[in-house]
């Protein structure tokens, strides 16, 4: 039913453009002189189809569910959900929704199998509905639309301002996104602070958000403190850094000033592979390769190393940002003039004091950004740590030891069934608030000197 | 052209510094310079004329070997200065850029300070022994760019912070700090205004007292009142060398005498 | 140096210069050499990555199979039970005619038998049987997929050396074995189920088709959103937005989303569009709309500096002949730089392809044994499949999970070497 409201849109909107396409053409071998081609009365009538009754059908998609499921629920016999907790409901919903589906388990009650019953009717009876909307709709539109053909009518401006107005919305839909991560996080984040008190959220030593499930279990009763989380993260992330930062600055310094052409032309598109990588094959590569071989390395030398260790998860993320950091520094080296180079060499210094005391003093800012930028990627990177690092948030800032970090939190609170009214989902709320806030700080700061830095030699 | 002051001013030796025999440039496919030949004279000036993309500065290029840096440029023949081939293998180009210093077209100081872009050279080279060395250096080196008096109190402060006929003469004092024996500069003073060209002109003119310099110059004018010689090329040949008064008052090729009268350029 | 009239300096000077040359080459060639030590660390660590998912990953590609002489024994299979039947019990007692050692009424050996069959092997069967009734009674051919621990012991993955109580096989079993090898029984086949199957418990029977199916609707989904929302945003941003705070803040906005941890984009999807708006969790649907919110920022990017590429003649010359703007930009400078655009979507596609973080925290990481029919059917996607399984204990999904690798790697290269031929088939030099 739905493709069929697709189809009906699609159709009219096609004779909507052919009508006023024709109308238009047929006033101007009448004779009159049109302000736009007739082209232009066509795509008007499509566009002004299009759009709105796309709208309708998407919004009319989107709520039908709920909808549907709220008539169904509250036309149960009175009593049936008094009582019940929202989890307990949802249950029952689900059940009459796969009994709908033709998946009978058992014996349902018969006042269940009435509402699966009733609920097929309110879906067939929405579907339907929807499909004699959009017709309606389509139809009004359409005569509207046609109704506007007149020798003088500004079809073009009418069609520049529709598509106007649809290239002004893609472009709000870029902050409609961060509205939309500051509106989720920070609502969440907003209910985890009521059941925890924001001074132990921040500056707790504790991180144990294994809490009972059941109001009668024994367990530890949960601590939410990030400092050991966050410890962990800027463990990892100085692990990273320390490799990456002085493997992709020489790779970057050699390729832009002593590699022979050849190697260049090699070297550049591997570097893209390395870059290219998706991030849970490098996990799995630490897991696979790295973890073991710190750990022979380590029981050869006599030293205690965990198994889940900063040093591999750190090591192999070091490893993703070498291109990364080398591609940002070659581009901060380009952009230096050639003149600066010129200048050098003309009195007499070697290539390498040339890069050494000039091109790369000019270039501080770009690469400066270009780290910070990396330090952001570190400190939000995911996969590699959740496949690598460990899980138990310890407070230390020793690299052999295993830490955990605020996206592997996130990650490991949140994999299984949620539900959002518990502290341990909201927590993983909390984290993420932190780690976007975080992250932003760094990223700004870091766009600003890269685009200063850029804006410096144009 | 009745203001050839450069013509009083004695040229210190008539000894040859250097010399040029069959140079040939390409660029890729393009044959830039074409079987050049010329010999130059010891503390003069001399200036390099011709239309754009003549190859004038292309060959300047060749005397202290920045032509190296770029990959697709072949440079054949044999370049002498006080008889050493500058293109021999034994050569190192960073000795030879220290005895043949360059100044560009565009002032381009490096973003440190006037000192540190005065003392670059030196430190690379080794040639102070200590810091009051140094200072004795720089202090001389700014002496002679004639930019002394301008920066004496703000030695400190970057040298991208100075006007441009200001940074053009710290590049020269950035150059002459190395001790060079030849200076190549690549048009000056075309990124200056009048007042800083005079300025500038007047420098060059002090400078052959020491130096060997070798200009690229658009500007007639200019060749006529800081050269003594003069050397025409067009289309990456040398058409003409000679006395600069003989040139422009006598130019024996009807190439040069078109240029000079504005005919071609 | 001969002749040099004020000589004095000049050779103290250039005596000078080259006394500090050779310990000036020696730091250039120090520099160099870190370069090159830095650069191969690089390289040496690319190779150690691929060796490895080589090494490992390229066992998953045969599969151990044994084939088997199979009685249909009507009193354990009857057509009228159909499906229901002991196929199990069938099978291992087809195999057990191969092994003379075994009585076929110790149930215990012939459980251990059985175990020499993958779990798979009795749903093959069974799936024969139903679809042709008629085999009941009688013998056929069938050759079925072996189990983990064998397939490893004929990849070499399994060590006979190793102590008996550590071994996931004893003695007998490996006797077992040794004994279907004499009579030629075990062969090795490639191993389409990689490709044709979905998840399973059991590595000898676990597949990608979920998963490639999972990714498959995800970018779909992906690409429909970002591709017009990227490219609209990104023509009206360079051709038309005036210079004001909006359109400050929408770029600052933009260059901000590219660079916000993965990690925020599943949190957002999971408190907007399963909490809020309640969409199914798991669901391909939601993963493309969530990787559609991260690619837009790099679309939006690519098809900006594509824009930018073409020169503003083209622009004053249309303008000239009178046309409006807009027919200016979508008649002109929009198709000139649209393989530029096209370049940057599929590069942002593969780079969603690759995605792992959001999509599990939405739920792709379900166990579920169908390929998805539809967006909006449970599912997991290429990288979650290869995460599930690199978290699997069983030994044969470290070779699986290499080999899931290796398919989505193929997949990244193929988008790229796209992308790329585009870019140097179509580009221009203004």
């Amino acid at each position: 039913m739905t493709t069929l409201a697709f189809a009906i849109l699609l159709v009219a909107s096609l004779a909507a453009y052919a009508l006023n396409r024709r109308a238009a053409t047929g006033i101007r071998n009448g004779g009159a002189r049109l302000h736009s081609v007739s082209n232009y009365h066509g795509l008007f009538a499509l566009l002004l189809m299009l759009v709105p009754v796309l709208v309708v059908i998407l919004a009319w998609l989107v709520l039908q569910g709920s909808v549907v499921n709220a008539v169904v629920m509250g036309g149960l016999p009175d009593g049936t959900l008094t009582g019940l907790e929202k989890g307990q409901v949802d249950l029952i919903l689900a059940e009459i929704q796969s009994i709908a589906g033709g998946r009978v388990f058992g014996q349902p009650e018969p006042w269940k199998l009435a509402a699966a019953e009733r609920l097929t009717e309110l879906r067939q009876l929405a579907a339907l509905g929807l499909v004699l909307v959009t017709a309606l709709l389509c139809l009004a539109i359409m005569i509207i639309a046609r109704k506007k053909v007149s020798a003088e009518f500004r079809a073009r401006q009418g069609v520049e301002r529709i598509v106007s107005g649809l290239m002004i919305f893609c472009s709000v839909v870029a902050i409609f996104t961060t509205v939309g991560i500051v509106a989720s996080l920070a609502f969440e984040t907003y209910k985890f602070l009521r059941l925890v008190p924001l001074t132990e959220f921040l500056f707790g030593l504790n991180w144990e958000p294994q809490i009972p499930i059941r109001a009668d279990q024994i367990a530890a009763a949960g601590a939410f403190g990030w400092i050991p989380v966050f410890v962990g993260t800027i463990v990892i992330t100085i692990v990273a850094i320390v490799i990456a930062v002085p493997i992709g600055l020489l790779s970057a310094i050699y390729l832009f000033e002593f590699a022979p052409k050849r190697i260049r032309a090699v070297a550049k598109p591997l570097l893209e592979i390395l870059a290219g990588v998706p991030t849970v094959v490098y996990g799995f590569f630490a897991i696979l390769v790295v973890a073991p071989a710190i750990r022979s390395i380590g029981a050869s030398l006599g030293i205690p190393v965990a198994p889940n260790t900063a040093l591999a998860a750190g090591g192999v993320m070091g490893i993703m940002l070498v291109p990364f950091i080398s591609s940002f520094a070659d581009d901060a080296l380009s952009a230096v003039p050639r003149a600066m180079r010129d200048g050098a060499l003309a009195l007499g210094a070697t290539r390498a004091e040339t890069v050494l005391n000039v091109l790369f003093p000019a270039a501080i800012p770009g690469i400066v950004g270009g780290v910070l930028l990396a330090v952001s990627r570190a400190i939000g990177e995911t996969m590699i740590v959740v496949m690598a690092a460990g899980l138990m948030a310890n407070l230390t800032l020793n690299p052999l030891e295993s830490v955990t970090t605020v996206t592997v939190q996130i990650v490991t609170l949140l994999i299984g069934d949620t539900s959002f009214d518990n502290p341990k989902t909201l927590a993983a709320f909390a984290l993420g608030m932190m780690l976007f806030l975080v992250t932003l700080v760094i990223n700004i700061f870091a766009l600003r000197i890269v685009r200063k830095c850029r804006e410096a030699y144009d | 052209m009745d203001d050839l002051r450069a013509v009083n001013r004695d040229v210190g030796t008539n000894a040859t510094k250097i010399s040029a025999r069959g140079v040939q440039v390409h660029y890729g496919d393009t044959h830039a310079i074409k079987d050049v030949e010329v010999d130059i004279k010891e503390r003069s000036v001399t200036s390099f004329i011709g239309p754009s993309g003549c190859g004038k500065s292309t060959f300047l290029r060749c005397i202290n070997r920045m032509n190296d840096t770029i990959d697709i440029c072949r440079v054949e023949g044999d370049i002498r200065i006080d008889g050493d081939d500058i293109y021999d293998r034994t050569i190192d180009p960073v000795q030879l850029r220290a005895r043949v210093g360059m100044v560009f077209q565009k002032p381009n100081p490096f973003p440190k300070s006037i000192y540190d872009n005065v003392a670059y050279g030196p430190k690379i080279h080794g040639l102070a022994r200590s810091r009051a060395d140094m200072d004795e250096i720089v202090e001389q080196s700014l002496r002679r760019g004639a930019i002394w008096d301008e920066v004496k109190d703000r030695l400190h402060a970057p040298g991208t912070g100075l006007s441009g006929g200001q940074q053009q003469r710290l590049c020269i004092a950035r150059a002459v700090a190395t001790d060079p024996e030849v200076l190549l500069m690549d048009e000056p003073c075309s990124a200056l205004d009048p007042i800083a060209t005079s300025q500038v002109e007047e420098l060059i003119d002090t400078l052959r007292e020491k130096y060997t310099v070798v200009i690229v110059t658009h500007s007639m004018q200019q060749a006529a009142r800081v050269s003594q010689k003069t050397a025409f090329f067009h289309l990456g040949s040398l058409v003409e060398y000679g006395d600069t008064d003989e040139i422009f008052a006598n130019p024996k090729d009807s190439r040069t005498e078109s240029y000079i009268s504005g005919r071609i350029g | 140096m001969t002749d040099i009239p004020s000589g004095s300096v000049a050779r103290t000077t250039m005596d000078m210069v080259r006394g500090s040359l050779s310990r000036r080459h020696r730091k250039q060639f120090i520099l160099q050499a870190l370069g090159i030590t830095a650069i191969s660390l690089a390289f040496l660590m690319l190779f150690i990555l691929l060796a490895s998912l080589i090494s490992t990953g390229h066992k998953a590609f045969t599969q151990t199979e044994i084939t088997l002489e199979v009685f249909i024994d009507p009193e354990e299979i009857s057509a009228e039970r159909l499906p229901r039947g002991n196929f199990d019990d069938v099978l291992a007692a087809a195999l057990a005619a191969d092994l003379p050692s075994v009585d076929p009424n110790d149930r215990a050996a012939m459980r251990v038998v059985g175990g020499i069959l993958s779990n798979g092997a009795q749903f093959q069967l069974r799936d024969r049987v139903v679809a042709d009734p008629s085999l009941i009674g009688q013998t056929i051919a069938l050759s079925v997929p072996v189990s983990d621990p064998y397939d490893q012991l004929r990849k070499g993955l399994l060590d006979r050396e190793t102590p008996e109580s550590l071994r996931r096989l004893d003695d007998t079993q490996i006797a077992f074995y040794d004994r279907l090898i004499e009579i030629g029984a075990i062969t090795s086949s490639l191993n389409t189920g990689l490709l044709t199957n979905a998840d399973s418990r059991f590595p000898e029977l676990a597949g990608l088709k979920g998963a490639i199916m999972g990714s498959f609707w995800a970018l779909l989904t992906c690409f429909l959103i970002s591709f017009p929302l990227g490219i609209g945003a990104a023509i009206y941003l360079e051709e038309f937005a005036p210079k004001n705070k909006l359109s400050d803040f929408i770029e600052v906005n933009i260059n901000n989303l590219a660079a916000v941890p993965s990690v925020v984009f599943g949190l957002l999807a999971l408190a907007v569009f399963i909490g809020w708006f309640g969409m199914p969790r798991s669901a391909p649907l939601v993963g493309g709309m969530t990787l559609a919110l991260m690619t837009m920022p790099t679309i939006i990017i690519a098809t900006r500096a594509a824009l930018k590429a073409v020169p503003p003649s083209i622009r004053e010359a249309a303008l000239g002949v009178g046309a409006s703007k807009q027919q200016v930009v979508f008649g002109h400078v929009v198709p000139l730089a649209m393989p530029g655009i096209l370049t940057g979507t599929i590069i942002g596609l593969a780079q969603a392809l690759g995605e792992t973080a959001p999509l599990l925290l939405i739920g792709m990481n379900a166990f579920i044994t169908s390929a998805p029919a539809t967006p909006f059917d449970s599912a997991t996607a290429l990288p979650t499949q290869i995460f599930i399984w690199a978290d699997s204990p069983e030994r044969g999904f470290v070779s699986r999970t290499s080999a899931a690798i290796l398919v989505l790697l193929s997949f990244l290269i193929m988008m790229n070497a796209i992308a790329t031929y585009l870019r140097s088939k179509f580009e221009r030099k203004w």
